[in-house]
């Protein structure tokens, strides 16, 4: 850091913001000069998202100083942080879809005439705006009609008609083409050139390349380092952001992969816009295996995991379990070919929170021969189901009849992991089976996951590597839909992994993709 | 035991609420509430035999019924409001099955209930189709339903079957074998009082003994849940639907078969059975054994409310104040739950 001659337009010290037991954000100093595009990287978790939302006046730090061009600022809600000249564009867009874009942009500060909204004055403003900073829109065309990179445009617009002069932009290209991320990418080195500040979150490094002054990395809630970026490499980068305490630990033996429990072919997966969010995916599970597929968030790995164990439509492509054809299947047949999925939305999708623990458990044991004798659930036998699961799984609870709402997220995971891992017989998919859980129940539900490789295969999604390289045999890396690289567990590194991940490298790099 | 009254404690509170303030209005218009809750007790409970009584349960009959009938759609997070449209539909098939039965009458007689239920399961199962077709909201659907329902009925019994000497918007009367016969000769009581005893019994035990009873308790709580077991929703929605509808037909064809001996235009929809049915379903939490205390409950306020005003000077209106004022506090209580839950589910 050299000395600098003018004073950062943004300054941020010992920012530390604290989620009950969680240390969102720790001590973060950040600087950053007019003119400058930061990209502000790091892993989910790693505290981005919280710091952005402070910077916009959505939480309050608990403790730490906010400057803007060398004042301190307060912000007690966005409403500040407007006034102060900062402008947010969210990966979810606020906007009115019925209302015009001139309407949407202008919202908030709307030119008048004689008291009433005046369309005329604000299409004016919105197509000199639109020429200046080459954001191409039609002042008067519904928001509804529009896609999303030009939806994108609008958000940026009406920032930039607000006053902004700190824009943060909340991984931007997550939802765009690659045409229209060129595009974006050109509009935001003019806002640039023009003095505006962006700050640009992202999980992608080449973007950072191609598009950043300077980066800071965050890890652990901590600026784990801050450097222009023309002294970082695409290599030192994905070590910052995963970190190096990151150690393969000891693996169980690999076990001989047994028959196939899952096939998927060139599945494409299709959003609401007509976007592959998953190409071309191919995998194969096998009995006695764990399949990890690791990807930044977005890449793709729930769709996937939506269209093998839910009911999202695949639009083309196999999918088989046990060599029975189950693309678009009811989950009914999934679950009868042997199914067992631990979902990643636990409390919305894994469990009903307010029914009972007993009638939690029960799900896909009711109709099993001795449970329900002519269509009557016999309630012994059901309390006798619960507790037997619970006793294996050590499942806290006071009385079957607590709802899983009245319990701690470990227990209520293990809830899921039990009646899930009950049920199993052939092929088990969990996403994100640990997340938010402490270190006993993470190591015991990882525990049960291994267990189970005597008897099924195992696809295993997970955000956390470490987890990756603690669990599975192999590990599939996906990024934007496709399959980025496979790699076998033992001779994959961690920054392989990011670098993976994060786009800088692609194909099946590593030690010997294939089983040997 | 601690639960049991867990779950009484938020209908007692509300009706206890209710009945205070119901005692604060009347203060506020210089009536004595202890003179006028002890004639509305009176009216509901006592009189001569235990006649009054008798005329609670009566009332009681087809509240009870609509409110099982809603309660077995609310349980399962199904909104029929569509009762009353189910409730036409039913009398109407029980009156047409029974006038032109040719079969002698214990048949017939069957046969009319047995259609009024496919009545107003079919109604009601058409509700639960364009939802799951045409994504209708249920919530609209069945409410507008319940027009073209009534309409029809206006329609047999001002033109093809109506009883033209009465002079009245109304069928003629059923042939005198086929009805529900009253348990004691003379006495307000019929057969249809054990009918919807039967039928409150039974439902609770569906609900907490079969496999469809467990699917349905769950989906009222999270309809993903169940999706994502592999249990068929639109399945369950179409069952439950057509077993709320077929509840509120056979209601329809007791009050035709017991009370009115004809369909009478208007007389299942002005009474409001279906709306206070849903009420009842509401303050009991769509229990099925709650519906029927809180059904006998609100009917006995009801007749009570006329009790109050033979014996005191105290409008009988006062009755319709105090049942509205159990729904709102009840509605305030489960708002207040739902808070409640929601701070504990985020905290933890």
């Amino acid at each position: 850091m050299s000395a600098q001659t003018s004073v950062p337009i943004l300054e941020l010290r010992g920012i530390t913001k604290r989620f009950g037991d969680t240390l969102a954000n720790d001590g973060i100093d950040l600087s950053v000069d007019a003119g400058e595009i930061r990209a502000v990287v790091g892993e989910n978790g790693a505290g981005k998202s919280t710091l952005m939302s402070i910077l916009y006046g959505m939480y309050r730090p608990d403790s730490g100083e906010i400057f803007v061009g060398g004042v301190k600022r307060t912000f007690r809600s966005p409403v500040d942080a407007i006034a102060a000249g900062m402008g947010m564009v969210h990966q979810h867009f606020m906007l009115f879809p019925s209302m015009t874009v001139a309407e949407n942009i202008v919202y908030g500060a709307e030119p008048t005439a004689l008291g009433v909204f005046d369309h005329r004055a604000a299409n004016d403003r919105v197509a000199q705006m639109s020429d200046r900073y080459g954001l191409e829109v039609d002042p008067r065309a519904r928001v509804a009609d529009l896609t999303v990179g030009v939806r994108q445009r609008v958000e940026i617009l009406k920032m930039l008609h607000r006053g902004a002069d700190i824009l943060i932009l909340d991984e931007p290209t997550s939802v765009l083409t690659p045409l229209e991320r060129d595009a974006l990418f050109r509009v935001i080195k003019l806002l640039a050139d023009d003095g505006k500040t962006v700050l640009f979150i992202t999980h992608k490094l080449p973007e950072v390349f191609a598009l950043s002054d300077s980066i800071t990395v965050l890890r652990d809630g901590r600026v784990q380092s801050s450097v222009s970026t023309s002294d970082a490499t695409p290599e030192t980068l994905a070590r910052d952001i995963v970190g190096s305490d990151l150690t393969s630990a000891p693996r169980p033996e690999a076990a001989i992969p047994g028959y196939r429990v899952l096939d998927v072919e060139h599945l494409v997966v299709r959003d609401e816009f007509g976007r592959n969010v998953v190409d071309d995916v191919s995998l194969t599970v096998r009995r006695g295996e764990i399949l990890g597929i690791a990807g930044a968030a977005g890449s793709g790995q729930r769709e996937l995991v939506e269209a093998i164990a839910g009911d999202r439509r695949v639009h083309s492509g196999r999918i088989a379990m046990a060599d029975t054809e189950m693309a678009n299947a009811p989950v009914a047949s999934k679950r009868k070919a042997g199914l067992s999925y631990i979902p990643g939305e636990r409390d919305d999708v894994g469990l009903a929170v307010e029914a009972s623990v007993t009638d939690n458990l029960l799900l896909g044991s009711e109709s099993k021969p001795g449970f329900s004798p002519r269509g009557l659930i016999r309630p012994g036998k059901a309390l006798a189901h619960a507790a037997r699961l619970i006793e294996d799984y050590d499942i806290k609870v006071a009385s079957q009849r607590q709802t899983p709402a009245q319990l701690s997220g470990g227990n209520r995971q293990k809830l899921v992991v039990a009646r899930e891992l009950h049920l199993a017989q052939r092929l088990i998919i969990a996403e994100e089976p640990t997340r938010g859980l402490d270190i006993r129940s993470t190591e015991f539900i990882r525990g049960k996951l291994l267990e189970q490789k005597s008897y099924a295969g195992i696809l295993l999604v997970s955000a956390d590597l470490g987890e990756l390289l603690k669990l599975a045999d192999r590990i599939i890396v996906m990024f934007e839909g496709r399959i980025a690289g496979e790699l076998v567990a033992g001779s994959a590194g961690e920054s392989e992994i990011g670098a993976l991940m994060t786009g800088v490298a692609s194909a099946s790099a590593g030690g010997g993709a294939a089983d040997d | 035991m601690i639960d049991l009254l867990r779950t009484l404690r938020a209908p007692f509170l509300s009706v206890l609420g209710a009945l205070a303030i119901g005692a604060v209005l009347m203060l506020a218009t210089g009536h004595d509430p202890l003179e006028a809750y002890a004639a509305m007790a009176s009216g509901a409970l006592a009189g001569r035999n235990f006649s009054n009584l008798a005329a609670t349960l009566a009332r009681a009959t087809p509240i009870v019924g609509m409110g099982l009938a809603a309660a077995i759609a609310f349980r399962a997070g199904f909104f029929n409001l569509g009762g009353e449209g189910q409730l036409v539909l039913g009398g109407l098939a029980a009156a047409v099955v029974a006038l032109t039965s040719p079969f002698p009458a214990p048949v017939t007689l069957l046969a009319s209930i047995v259609a009024a239920a496919a009545a107003g399961g079919m109604y009601a199962w058409l509700a639960a189709f364009f939802q799951i077709r045409f994504e209708v909201p249920l919530l609209i659907s069945t409410l507008l339903l319940n027009y073209p329902a009534q309409s029809f009925g206006s329609y047999l019994t001002n033109h093809p079957l109506r009883d033209v000497p009465s002079g009245m918007a109304q069928t003629e009367t059923l042939p005198a074998a086929v009805e529900l016969p009253a348990l004691v000769a003379g006495g307000r009581l019929h057969w249809g009082v054990l009918i919807v005893l039967a039928l409150a019994l039974v439902i609770a035990f569906l609900v907490s003994r079969s496999v469809g009873g467990y699917h349905a308790r769950v989906a009222g709580l999270n309809v993903q849940f169940l999706k994502y077991g592999g249990i068929d929703t639109d399945k369950l929605g179409y069952r439950v639907m057509f077993l709320s509808g077929a509840v509120a037909g056979i209601i329809g064809s007791i009050q035709v078969l017991a009370v009115h001996h004809r369909f009478i235009d208007g007389s299942l929809t002005q009474p409001l059975y279906a709306w206070t049915g849903l009420m009842v379903a509401l303050l009991a939490r769509s229990r099925p054994l709650g519906v029927l205390v809180g059904g006998i409950f609100f009917a006995a306020v009801q007749t009570g409310g006329f009790g109050m005003e033979r014996a005191t000077d105290v409008p009988r209106e006062i009755s319709i104040v105090i049942q509205a004022l159990i729904i709102l506090l009840v509605a305030a209580r489960t708002r207040f739950e739902f808070g409640k839950t929601a701070g504990a589910g985020g905290a933890a």
